[in-house]
């Protein structure tokens, strides 16, 4: 089980004001503006290449703004006062470091005590199903593998603001499943507030509070859809398929 | 096709190897028995003798062995002080634009220079002292350990820089924690490149201007139309060079082993 919790994360509250981005003339994201509150679990589906990649990292400054703002907590982020972990699309582990220091990083770098840091690793090692390898580097690894190192990585800081980019994409379907759960745990244990970008429409009905979609390019939020199903949800129960077709309906953008 | 342990494999790469090392030395012996080679070029029972000889009766000044030790320590001596330089300028070039912008194109202009083309000026320079061998083992190997370090920089991963950063890095833990340890193989693979241009090159400076040395034992052989001896000189070189690769191979893999691909 988690050790002793030192400091429950707080939530971060993040808001979106008029944002706009364009490479060159080419214009991804057209003057959008939302909130997400603390602890809130938003998911966000749109059609490929519309710019959700574009803007996580815009939020966390990977990227310059062309035009508004985006605040975490009122103010500009900085991830090295605000706790954000960040799973990207693409993988991210150290080549130079075992399964188990790559989870370490973060805590790491943080200045996390050693005792509690070790506790956190462990716990992650056992959510991702990693104790096996954890002396392995990531070229020994597979790709789901290293995605579950980015996944350990990312959850092992306890966030204020977790944003996963697809991060379920390359895994099979009990290991999705399973960390779909343990992603709800952590979320309801820790208040994190979560932005969480899929493909998949039935992933993103079984885990988010609200459901964002978003337009094709130049894109704007077309909806925000309410999800009230409570946790555990059961994905073959009436309303679940329900608003799954829903959202289906709101995605299709042909 | 049956697969083989490691063990095996690394047992196979010995067994293999000495035996034709050996298969070398006795083709060598029959054509300098059997051919008019033998006639102007010595049959490697007189070489190994002679090496055996002159481990223990000096030659020149001192032994064998203090050749070999002469040499190898005017490599060293410059050498490590190139390694330093070379690493921390091309870290600070790979960091710093401003630092890259200045040195870039020097470092470009002198790096294509063979070093045995410095000869002449770290004679006229430094003359016989050991510090014209330091000087040209100095200019082997700074200026391509600098741009091996230096294009480490270059090619960290920059998915690995968001990361850290994304995890909270400062600029100093982003040096330590992801510039460095992306750039340790580059290091080691201009360290070595460099120490193998640093052994070639100490041998042709002591070949033109020294009185002991590797080098020294070839050229007076020349001199004196000893064959045997500059074969003696010949194979020292040869193995020493390879002892030097081999090291480094060594310090490579420990330092490095997630670098290996993996199978
Ligand atoms: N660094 C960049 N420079 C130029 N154009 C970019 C850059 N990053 C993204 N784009 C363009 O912006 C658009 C949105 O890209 P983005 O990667 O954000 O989409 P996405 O919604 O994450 O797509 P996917 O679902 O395939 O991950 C695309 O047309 C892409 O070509
Ligand atoms: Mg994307």
């Amino acid at each position: 089980m988690m050790g002793e919790q030192k400091t429950k994360a707080a939530g971060a509250r993040v808001e979106v004001r008029n944002l706009t981005k364009k490479f060159g003339d080419l214009l991804v994201l057209d003057d959008i503006s939302f909130n997400v509150e603390k602890g809130e679990f938003l998911c966000i589906v749109g059609p490929t290449g519309c710019g959700k990649t574009t803007f996580l990292n815009s939020l966390t400054r990977l990227y310059d703004l062309t035009a508004g703002e985006i605040l975490v907590n009122g103010e500009a982020v900085d991830p090295k006062k605000h706790n954000i972990s960040y799973i990207f699309q693409e993988y991210s582990a150290m080549p130079w470091l075992s399964v188990e220091d790559n989870i370490r990083f973060g805590l790491d770098i943080k200045g996390v005590p050693k005792q509690e840091a070790q506790e956190n690793v462990e716990e992650m090692l056992e959510i991702v199903g990693l104790e096996k390898f954890r002396k392995q580097y990531p070229h020994q690894l597979s790709a789901s593998m290293l995605q579950r190192v980015s996944i350990a990585r990312a959850f092992a800081t306890k966030p204020d603001l977790l944003l996963m980019d697809e991060p379920y994409g390359q895994l099979d379907i009990e290991l999705r499943f399973k960390l779909e759960d343990e992603l709800i745990k952590l979320w309801e244990k820790l208040g994190t507030t979560v932005l969480f970008i899929t493909h998949n429409i039935e992933e993103a009905v079984y885990l988010g509070q609200n459901i964002m979609v978003l337009t094709n390019k130049p894109t704007k939020v077309k909806t925000v859809i309410p999800d009230e199903i409570p946790h555990p949800r059961d994905v073959t129960a009436p309303e679940f398929v329900k608003l799954r077709n829903y959202v289906t309906d709101m995605i299709k953008w042909w | 096709m049956q697969t083989k342990t490691p063990a095996q494999e690394r047992r196979d790469k010995i067994v293999f190897g000495t035996l034709a090392v050996f298969l070398f030395l006795v083709i060598w012996y029959l054509v300098t028995k059997l051919t008019a080679f033998g006639e102007i070029f010595p049959d490697p029972v007189t070489v190994l003798a002679n090496i055996g000889d002159k481990f223990v009766n000096p030659l020149g000044k001192v032994t064998l062995a203090g050749h070999i030790l002469v040499s190898i320590r005017r490599v060293m001596a410059a050498f490590v002080v190139a390694a330093a330089g070379g690493i921390v300028l091309g870290v600070t070039m790979g960091w710093y634009p401003v630092v890259e912008a200045i040195f870039k194109p020097i470092i470009e202009f002198l790096r294509p220079i063979p070093p045995i083309a410095w000869i002449p000026i770290s004679i006229l320079w430094y003359g016989f002292s050991e510090m014209s061998k330091y000087f040209l083992i100095f200019l082997a190997s700074f200026f391509v350990i600098t741009i091996s370090v230096y294009s480490g920089v270059k090619s960290v991963d920059p998915m690995l820089i968001r990361a850290a950063r994304m995890l909270g890095a400062k600029d100093n833990q982003l040096f330590t924690t992801i510039i460095i340890p992306s750039v340790v193989p580059y290091i080691f693979s201009g360290l070595q490149v460099a120490l193998g241009n640093s052994w070639a090159s100490i041998v042709a400076a002591e070949m033109v201007q020294s009185n002991m040395g590797v080098g020294w034992i070839i050229i007076t052989g020349q001199q004196s139309s000893n064959m045997v001896q500059i074969v003696t000189g010949i194979v020292c070189i040869a193995v020493v060079g390879m002892l030097l690769v081999m090291i480094m191979r060594g310090l490579e893999n420990k330092l490095c082993a997630w670098n290996k691909q993996g199978r």
